[in-house]
């Protein structure tokens, strides 16, 4: 199933960021230190400020992990100079931070020109085992986006399913087209496309986000499943375009489904939207016809009912 | 996607990532230190050696567990130079791993949080207790948007990008499928087992899809056996073909097939795949078949 973004939970953390600084700005004016007491006072509200435009838009929610590591750098920046030794303990905060906020690109390029500025700005910095050993932590927690994204590629690559809801993704659903194409062909047998489109959800994401979208999408799957068999197909050839491939299936038994599950659909209850509106039409795959002539047709009839 | 994404820059990247600990050794400051970088940038290495893009060789757990081990024996031997090896624990519960690895992971770096606190005044080790608590859920807020990708998906995944190939997990279900399928429409479908040597599975593996048509799908049941769904107008016309199939396919110990009609599970084929002779011979349900 989906993957929930989780913008509640990286605003709660950036909230607790906030506490942290105010509790440190507290720490310097309980032990009388005046002078330090700014900065965290400062950026506290800035970081408060990141949190609440976590939870807004994709734009400002992306800004959000900027104004983030904007505080962090400052705060580092300014402990790392002081104390000799101990003050090294902060010195690998920025690269993991920018690592865990950004995505990786950004947050490679970032990390590699700021390197030098970190390293000097600690205490023994220019040493060689010492940038070494910096250079090393940068590299390895680099490693680890790294791998979420070799991971992530790979099941794209090898997932027949949508990553949204139990559909097939386009490439699987074209490659399973065609070898049912051939086994009708083999067999003797007749071959159907129900296509559909979705006309609410693109609405449904922009008024009511993401979590509406999910809800409307697994509605159609499940109505879907319900009223087809097992064996039949079900797949997103685009955002809001499904096929339904009836292997061994007439026109008029096709147009039988088609009916079925839009009648099923508007009687749905989804919390925002109500019924659920499915466009559906039907094309039937002719003895002798190509896969590219099947797909042309089914394109075309995708176009025109998105179109209205 | 599955183009613009490449196998070699993260395998470039690891080898980087192995160089510098590599090059630390000379500047160790004791024999344990140098053993473990040395230890750390080996791993690095044969990692880089080890990654491919698919789901043939899915990494081992004491594997996974070794970056975490060592991280934590690095903090242990040299808090005292590079106290800031701690921040990597937030990398690393950023990895796709199980739940009580994620768990591990998290006691280790609390234990060398407390291991490098003792170095620090105590408001500077509350204040970087905070941090890496933060860092740390931070890390693990973006494992856990990987987590169900991982859980359900392994089942259904291909486990090669592009073959038909499917994991034994999903043969269960497409032959209820298929078998009704086979009886509404009429049709002749078997179930083929093959069984063959460890090391030749991936490549009989690819020369039964390549010989299988496209709506027919292979299946890995375990190192050494693989199964396919055929899929024929009648019983003559499959035993023809299961022949050519036979004769084509190299390294193949023993042979086992099964008209879906007549199949009673799974695990029971397997068994008498077991207990069937050792030549190289068809055996269609319980009587045997010419051999090949």
């Amino acid at each position: 199933m989906p993957i929930p973004d989780t913008p509640r939970l990286l605003a709660g953390l950036y909230a607790l960021g906030a506490v942290l600084l105010l509790g440190q700005a507290l720490w310097h004016y309980l032990v009388g230190d005046y002078t330090q007491i700014l900065l965290p006072a400062l950026l506290a509200p800035l970081l408060l400020t990141a949190a609440l435009m976590r939870l807004g838009q994709q734009e400002t929610a992306r800004l959000s992990a900027y104004l983030v590591l904007i505080c962090g750098y400052l705060i580092v920046a300014t402990t790392l100079p002081g104390e000799g030794h101990l003050a090294l303990l902060w010195l690998g905060l920025p690269a993991v931070l920018t690592f865990l906020l950004l995505p990786l690109g950004p947050a490679t390029l970032l990390n590699l020109t700021l390197a030098p500025i970190w390293l000097l700005l600690a205490d023994g910095g220019l040493s060689l085992p010492l940038s070494l050993a910096y250079l090393t932590l940068v590299f390895a927690a680099g490693l680890a986006p790294w791998g979420i994204r070799h991971q992530r590629a790979l099941l794209m690559a090898t997932d027949p399913r949508d990553e949204e809801c139990t559909a097939l993704r386009s490439a699987p659903l074209l490659e399973r087209l065609e070898s049912e194409v051939e086994r009708a062909g083999l067999l003797d047998q007749r071959l159907a496309v129900v296509v559909m489109h979705l006309p609410q959800l693109e609405v449904a994401d922009e008024q009511f986000g993401a979590p509406a979208r999910l809800a409307l999408l697994d509605a159609f799957c499940r109505t879907v499943a319900e009223y087809s068999r097992d064996h039949d197909l079900l797949g997103r050839i685009g955002g809001a375009d499904f096929w339904l491939v009836l292997p061994d299936t007439t026109e008029s038994g096709a147009l039988l489904v088609r009916q079925r599950i839009e009648e099923a659909a508007a009687g749905a209850m989804l919390n925002d939207t109500g019924g659920l509106e499915v466009r559906g039409a039907t094309c039937a795959h002719s003895p002798g016809q190509t896969i590219m002539a099947l797909k042309h047709r089914l394109d075309a009839t995708t176009r025109h009912l998105a179109d209205g | 996607m599955q183009s613009k994404y490449k196998v070699s820059l993260l395998r470039l990247n690891l080898l980087l990532a192995a160089l510098l600990p590599a090059l630390m050794v000379p500047t160790a400051r004791d024999f344990s230190e140098g053993m473990l970088l040395g230890l750390a940038a080996a791993w690095l290495a044969i990692s880089a050696g080890l990654v491919e893009f698919s789901h043939r060789r899915p990494p081992l757990v004491p594997w996974q567990l070794l970056p975490s081990l060592l991280l934590s024996a690095l903090l242990w031997t040299s808090a005292e130079h590079y106290p800031f090896w701690l921040w990597g624990w937030a990398a690393l519960v950023m990895l796709p791993q199980p739940a009580w690895m994620a768990a591990l992971n998290v006691l280790l770096a609390t234990l060398s949080w407390a291991w490098v606190a003792r170095l620090l005044p105590v408001e500077q080790a509350l204040a970087a207790g905070l941090v890496l608590a933060l860092l740390l859920a931070l890390g693990l807020a973006r494992a856990r948007r990987l987590i169900p990708l991982h859980g359900q998906a392994r089942g259904r995944v291909s486990l090669e990008p592009g073959l038909r190939l499917w994991p034994g997990a999903s043969l269960a279900r497409d032959l209820a499928r298929e078998r009704g399928r086979g009886r509404r429409e009429g049709i002749h479908s078997e179930l083929l087992l093959v069984r063959t040597r460890r090391r030749h599975l991936w490549r009989v593996a690819r020369q039964l899809c390549d010989m299988t048509r496209r709506f027919e799908h292979c299946y890995r049941l375990d190192g050494r056996t693989l199964a396919a769904l055929l899929v024929c107008r009648d019983a003559a016309q499959a035993a023809s073909r299961r022949a050519t199939l036979l004769q084509r396919l190299g390294e193949v110990e023993r042979v086992r097939a099964v008209p879906l009609t007549s199949t009673h599970s799974l695990t029971e084929e397997f068994r008498a795949l077991e207990q069937q002779a050792t030549t190289r011979s068809a055996t269609q349900g319980a009587t045997p078949d010419a051999d090949t």
